[in-house]
């Protein structure tokens, strides 16, 4: 039967125009398609295919290319094998249309994207903040995020102590820093 | 108690209260006291980072930190040192500053993992605070990624001696200093931050309060701080209102 089913399903990806189908292994099979098909196609695998359960939709910033990559991983406890559906869409504006009601799992994993990439899912149920509750700055996750000037910009670091790592040693454990020695901070110089 | 004058600068000593007392009975009684707090310790451990797996060796039957007075308790309110465990996200920071200031005096911060120092190798990530020291007064710092319960023994050891020895007030500068350390906190989580300890009216009831105190941070928390609001209860499982209010009422009640 699942074999049945695998074979069924080759042949039918294969017929279906603009899209491209690599067999990976016997149990992964990668498919490319344009995003205006991609539901189209999910809704096939989830509905006739048994590719009922969607395991992650992952996202890549492909920056000189101006495109995000959208990646859905279903997976089928039939046939036993994993179809990663990759598209690709513009980085600007960065608008995708929800699979949520293909398969509702998918708003988590979209409101994380938004959260991280910053792209916005059309139909979405709560494209409200996730994770990153106290979070105003840019989509973290973005290749043009500068996470160390960020960081540079919002934080001061310890000043390295080598005494410190004597007495380390020489105690096994504990550094005892009284506050007067932690009051110096790289922004209280800066001002002065 | 020694009167703060001035706000001490960059890389000034802190006025140590060498102060013994005129009469040797009260000494003694001081001594006394100071040795049974530094032998009787409730710890919160705030679990946030990775380090936090080396404390259940630490705290069970292998090296057993109770035989040092050290026990795990379950609430701020009656805990006298808060452990923070490894690298803090600013998410989890917020919730950190919220129980440490609920703590009672005195009390000491922990701070382990190499995370808490200086960021660990999280040092370049945007999620996680940098150095605990910026945002409330750390007693001691176990270095160490992640520092063996050995480390953490002899870190405990050496915060015990503190106290006993009567050095152990780095959570006073908390008072004396809280502008610069809200000034911090302010830098990550906006201009709005407001917890719901008066910290400044705390000040002022221990004495400790400095010209360090009030600064144009807590000016600016004065400016936007709300006046504070019991949280309103409010249920709304259907089936349980159902049976809460007998058997003859049907459909959905509220309760506010
Ligand atoms: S110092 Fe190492 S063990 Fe500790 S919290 Fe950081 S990464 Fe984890």
């Amino acid at each position: 039967m699942s074999k049945d089913l695998s074979t069924w399903l080759d042949t039918l990806l294969n017929e279906l125009q603009g899209i491209e189908v690599r067999r990976r292994s016997s149990r992964r099979i990668r498919v490319d398609v344009q995003p205006d098909a991609l539901p189209a196609l999910l809704e096939l695998l989830r509905g006739r295919a048994s590719y009922v359960h969607l395991s992650a939709i992952s996202c890549v910033d492909w920056i000189d290319e101006g495109e995000f990559e959208l990646v859905y991983h279903v997976w089928s406890y039939e046939i036993g094998s994993l179809v990663s559906a990759h598209t690709r869409i513009a980085r600007d504006p960065g608008v995708y249309i929800s699979v949520y009601d293909i398969y509702t799992p998918a708003a988590f994993f979209e409101r994380d994207i938004h959260e991280m990439f910053g792209v916005f899912f059309e139909g979405s149920p709560d494209m409200s903040r996730f994770i990153l509750t106290e979070w105003d700055g840019p989509p973290p996750m973005r290749k043009d995020f500068d996470s160390e000037a960020w960081v540079n910009a919002h934080f001061d670091f310890q000043d390295y102590q080598p005494d410190w790592l004597q007495e380390i040693e020489a105690k096994g454990g504990g550094v005892a820093v009284r506050p007067d020695e932690q009051r110096f901070s790289r922004r209280d110089l800066d001002a002065s | 108690m020694t009167e703060v004058t001035k706000t001490p600068a960059a890389g000034d000593a802190l006025p140590v209260k060498t102060g013994k007392r005129t009469n040797p009975l009260a000494n003694v009684f001081d001594e006394l006291v100071r040795f049974a707090q530094s032998r009787s310790l409730f710890m919160l451990h705030y679990c946030t980072g990775c380090g936090a797996i080396e404390l259940p060796p630490a705290m069970t039957s292998r090296f057993d930190m109770e035989r040092l007075g050290i026990q795990p308790m379950v609430s701020p309110r009656q805990a006298d040192i808060l452990l923070v465990t490894g690298y803090v996200s600013v998410k989890t920071l917020k919730r950190v500053i919220l129980t440490y200031e609920q703590m009672n005096s005195p009390k000491y911060v922990i701070g382990i993992c190499s995370c808490t120092v200086n960021g660990g190798m999280y040092w370049q990530s945007y999620a996680t605070a940098k150095k605990l020291n910026d945002y409330m007064p750390v007693d001691i710092y176990i270095a160490g990624c992640m520092p063996r319960p050995e480390a953490v023994i002899a870190g405990l050891r050496g915060l015990i001696e503190d106290i006993r020895r009567g050095t152990a007030d780095t959570w006073k500068d908390y008072y004396r200093r809280y502008d610069h350390y809200l000034g911090n906190q302010q830098r990550l989580f906006g201009e709005d931050w407001q917890t719901p300890t008066d910290v400044i009216a705390e000040a002022r009831h221990y004495g400790l309060f400095g010209p360090g105190t009030l600064g144009e941070r807590t000016a600016l928390l004065e400016r936007h701080q709300k006046p504070l609001e019991a949280l309103e209860m409010k249920l709304d499982i259907p089936e349980l209102m159902a049976r809460r209010s007998g058997l003859g009422s049907k459909g959905r009640t509220e309760v506010k």
